[in-house]
């Protein structure tokens, strides 16, 4: 949502990181950092419902989601976020099994998303799916319903 | 020069979902068992499925009170037309009641979503989608209640059928056989029930086709 004029802060914050740690952040600690700058507007707050991706310390995959105040939710399958929310919990807890590789992985969340969209009239016109593997990380560009 | 509100509200939400989907030559439809007040279960043993005709199965969620009366209204009409006529009332009449009793009390509303599922004249299957005062359409498949917005978008998904966003509107049966369909409700209830906390402890699924009816109980998590 309204993460614009947060990008190049958290960008900042991290290149101060590296800096200083000579190293990158790992996911939880991003997720620490995005959480306490939300909390910090906690009676003004920002419009915004991050979820968070990546892979930690040895490869371990890492996702949470939060509220637009900073409160975390840690899962191991799944999190979701956003005006689809309700949807996307549906579509998920229905089509997620453990341990898919990465091919089914992208089929699975953008089957998910997709429908999920599309029954929301706020949300749509396509959709941006990153998957994060120790190599690499791709991104695909979903086609949607433009309506 | 705020209106002054009521303290008192003739509705309670009872919780509970509901869902139907048809197919070429049967229907399916399937209601959770657990009736809720406020965060306590009240039972968790309660149907939410009525028989209007021999080939129309009614299933409601909302507030449990406004679904009874609603249901002895109908059932009373169809009483009447089956003396009146001389037989029972096929799913497409019924659907047109339903609606019909519905908007009769557009300005003090029965709190109902309802959804109807049966055979149609052909005895291909139908199922009927509402709204509280009677708007309805014929979908090939249709949920209503607190998990519907859960498990609307995985039907969309997996029925193989238009969906109703589809434009133009396609004659909406699905060609999944009647044993995969019933597979995938049981599939929608247990994952409605992880994350709807209304919705759970078992679900009653009623089977419709050529040869009668046919009911099953699956059990659900009951926390």
């Amino acid at each position: 949502m309204l993460r614009h004029c947060n990008h190049q802060r958290l960008v900042f914050r991290h290149k101060l990181y590296q800096l200083r740690e000579e190293r990158d952040m790992k996911p939880d600690t991003f997720a620490s950092l995005v959480s306490a700058m939300l909390y910090e507007k906690r009676f003004g707050p920002y419009f915004c419902q991050p979820v968070i991706a990546g892979l930690g310390e040895d490869d371990k995959p890492f996702i949470c989601t939060m509220d637009s105040i900073g409160a975390k939710e840690l899962a191991k399958d799944f999190v979701v976020a956003g005006t689809a929310s309700e949807s996307l919990y549906g579509a998920c807890e229905s089509m997620f099994k453990p341990d898919m590789d990465h091919e089914e992985l992208f089929e699975t969340i953008s089957q998910a998303l997709i429908s999920s969209v599309d029954r929301d009239c706020l949300s749509g016109w396509g959709g941006h799916v990153y998957i994060v593997t120790p190599t690499e990380v791709t991104e695909r560009i979903l086609k949607g319903r433009m309506d | 020069m705020t209106k002054e509100h009521a303290n008192w509200s003739p509705y309670d939400n009872n919780g509970g979902t509901c869902v139907a989907i048809a197919g070429a030559d049967y229907c399916v439809i399937a209601a959770d068992t657990r009736m809720s007040t406020g965060y306590s279960i009240l039972t968790r043993d309660y149907s939410k499925i009525c028989k209007l005709a021999d080939k129309s199965f009614m299933a409601s969620s909302g507030f449990q009170a406004d679904v009874k009366a609603l249901q002895k209204v109908l059932s009373s009409r169809h009483l009447i037309y089956q003396h009146q006529h001389n037989k029972q009332m096929s799913c497409p009449a019924m659907a047109q009641l339903l609606s019909n009793t519905l908007y009769y009390k557009r300005f003090f509303p029965y709190y109902a979503f309802n959804v109807l599922g049966g055979l149609d004249g052909e005895g291909k299957g139908c199922v009927f989608t509402y709204d509280a005062v009677g708007s309805y359409e014929r979908v090939g498949y249709s949920a209503q209640g607190s998990g519907a917005t859960l498990i609307t978008p995985f039907l969309d998904n997996q029925l193989k059928s238009p969906s109703p966003l589809l434009l133009p509107a396609k004659d909406a049966v699905t060609p999944l056989s009647e044993a995969e369909a019933v597979d995938l409700v049981k599939t929608c209830f247990s994952s409605a029930t992880e994350r709807d906390i209304y919705t759970g402890d078992s679900v009653e699924i009623m089977i419709v086709n050529a040869s009668g009816v046919r009911r099953e109980v699956e059990q659900l998590r009951k926390d």
